[in-house]
């Protein structure tokens, strides 16, 4: 079995962010930069090792590329590296959200959702549906298909992934923290309690992908009788930023999101704490529950880049 | 007023600290799940359940079968349903805590079989983060690959993580021999003392005990495209309430 050395992984992640081959020399400057200095030498030491264990592959003299069971290994291994990395790996996007929410400007995170040509009607009116209920994030999405990341056949849509309101709080000089991902149970409209937490910072797999793939969240009763559970997100702040937040709360809601469902140091189930203020929203995941639940086959990447927020409102 | 939510590692405690299973005796009370399917698929679900017990990947062969309408603790199981009762690994925390050994519950996930050897956990979800049972929700065909695991031998499986002091190393071999004579054969692999067990880091001076997950049969059905839905971590139950698999 593979000596799954952090090394070796970090090689196979700069692999899958950038999709064209790399040379050893442009691999060692990466490397550099997240921490480990390397010699060109022993880059293309590491790299014949990962071709021989199927994870690479040379591209003639253009450099390497990661196989998909390249890319699989970067899914499966250093379990105990991983727990917590795909909050990590949102908080980059958080970082990069230029999104201004007075002028309606800037750069907002998005997730990528991939459908099937001839179910794409089906999945916007998933969609649309979320947003009639209000109950989604952002009540917009964008289709593209002419993107490199979605398939011939297919069609992508891109909407907006609530990690932009980090963006948004940090750039505000809110420190905030995702804490939570969980089920928020409706009654009638009202947000009444959650269901289950799971915390970003104790898990290796998405908890709001978790709940849709072990069919534990029921938009499609929530949109037609306005009782079910949805998926929602808990954000802490220091409690001394209340009023600060609350002005920001009210540019995001003039921008046109759905945002929050409730803030306070007490909210729903949640263990209270008086110093530090929940937020807790509804997660753009919520159109992809929907759609999943109607049975149409949906694949998301959460985090999937940033985009001018106008692309994606008039659209 | 709403009770905060209750973590994971709150409840494998609560529920620990009543296990009376002596392995030696093999009575007393242990954890169990409940699994919910319908009841023409009860045939299918057993044939599933001897070739996962077969295949070893079973916390133990002990199950009960509750008729609809019947009760088992405060659950009424549904009309045209039936409830399956396997025994919960965290059976296995209640047994060291008898036995003086501090355990600590980690997390549950996904541990990685090559040719019948396991290898690493590849998925983790920490019991102090979450308040639902990692390997409940974990049961979804994306995620495991269990029939492929009893097939061929490698595959994808549910495994959950706890954590003793390297000083009560000797108490947890003792416990360990004691099991293996027991009906609970769910011990998937010991780890030495500040070494990660399965990939999964230890604290410093304590050693990892990895156990097989007791909703793996049920992943299995579940991956067979039948529906059933599994609460971890549900109540206890004597023993001898339970009967061998393989008897039905």
């Amino acid at each position: 079995m593979i000596r799954t050395e952090r090394k070796y992984i970090e090689i196979l992640r700069i692999l899958k962010e950038h999709r064209e081959p790399m040379g050893a020399k442009r691999l060692s400057e990466l490397m550099a930069e997240r921490g480990f200095v390397l010699s060109d030498r022993a880059v293309q030491y590491y790299l014949r090792y990962l071709d021989e264990m199927g994870f690479t592959e040379k591209v003639g003299n253009m450099g390497r590329i990661l196989t998909p069971y390249g890319k699989e290994e970067t899914e499966s291994a250093l379990v105990g590296d991983r727990i917590g990395f795909i909050i990590s790996k949102l908080e980059r996007l958080a970082f990069r959200s230029t999104f201004d929410p007075e002028t309606g400007t800037g750069d907002v995170a998005y997730n990528l959702s991939i459908v099937h040509e001839e179910r794409l009607s089906d999945a916007m009116k998933a969609f649309d549906e979320v947003i009639a209920a209000r109950c989604g994030f952002f009540p917009r999405y964008r289709v593209v298909d002419r993107d490199p990341r979605v398939p011939s056949g297919s069609a992508g849509i891109m909407s907006i992934c609530s990690i932009t309101m980090d963006g948004v709080f940090q750039r505000h000089g809110i420190p905030v923290r995702m804490a939570y991902g969980g089920r928020l149970d409706i009654q009638h409209g009202e947000a009444t309690r959650f269901v289950d937490l799971i915390g970003y910072r104790g898990t290796t797999i998405d908890p709001l992908q978790l709940f849709i793939s072990a069919g534990l969240t029921s938009l499609s009763s929530l949109v037609s009788t306005g009782t079910g559970t949805a998926l929602a997100n808990v954000r802490e702040i220091p409690a001394l930023a209340e009023q600060r937040a609350r002005e920001v709360v009210a540019q995001m809601k003039k921008a046109g999101f759905i945002f929050p469902v409730a803030m306070g140091n007490s909210v729903f189930n949640l263990v209270a704490d008086p110093y530090r203020l929940s937020i807790v929203a509804f997660s753009g995941m919520n159109f992809v529950a929907n759609t999943v639940e109607k049975g149409i086959p949906i694949r998301t990447e959460i985090g999937a880049g940033n985009i001018p927020f106008s692309k994606i409102h008039r659209d | 007023m709403n009770l905060p939510l209750k973590f994971v590692h709150t409840r494998i405690e609560e529920y620990a600290m009543q296990v009376t299973f002596d392995p030696r005796e093999g009575r007393g009370t242990v954890v169990y799940n409940l699994s919910l399917i319908r009841k023409e698929d009860l045939e299918y679900a057993i044939a599933v359940m001897k070739d996962a017990f077969k295949a070893g990947i079973c916390v133990s062969g002990l199950v009960r079968f509750i008729e609809e309408g019947a009760s088992v603790g405060d659950f009424q199981v549904p009309a045209g349903h039936c409830a399956i009762i396997t025994m919960c690994s965290s059976t296995l925390d209640g047994v060291l805590l008898r036995k003086g050994v501090p355990s600590n519950p980690i997390g549950g996930g996904v541990v990685e079989i090559e040719n019948r050897i396991p290898r690493r956990f590849t998925h983790m979800i920490l019991y102090e983060h979450t308040t639902i049972d990692p390997l409940q929700a974990l049961i979804s065909q994306e995620i495991t690959s269990v029939n492929e695991m009893m097939r061929r031998g490698s595959g994808n499986i549910l495994a959950n993580i706890r954590q003793c002091h390297m000083e009560a190393e000797t108490l947890v071999g003792e416990v360990i021999d004691d099991l293996a004579g027991s009906s609970f054969s769910g011990i998937l692999d010991v780890g030495l003392p500040n070494t990660p067990a399965l990939g999964v880091t230890v604290d410093p001076q304590y050693m990892g005990i990895v156990a097989l997950g007791g909703t793996n049969p049920m992943a299995a059905i579940k991956e067979g495209g039948v529906f059933v839905v599994t609460q971890a971590i549900k109540g206890l139950m004597e023993v001898q309430e339970m009967q061998e698999i393989l008897e039905f």
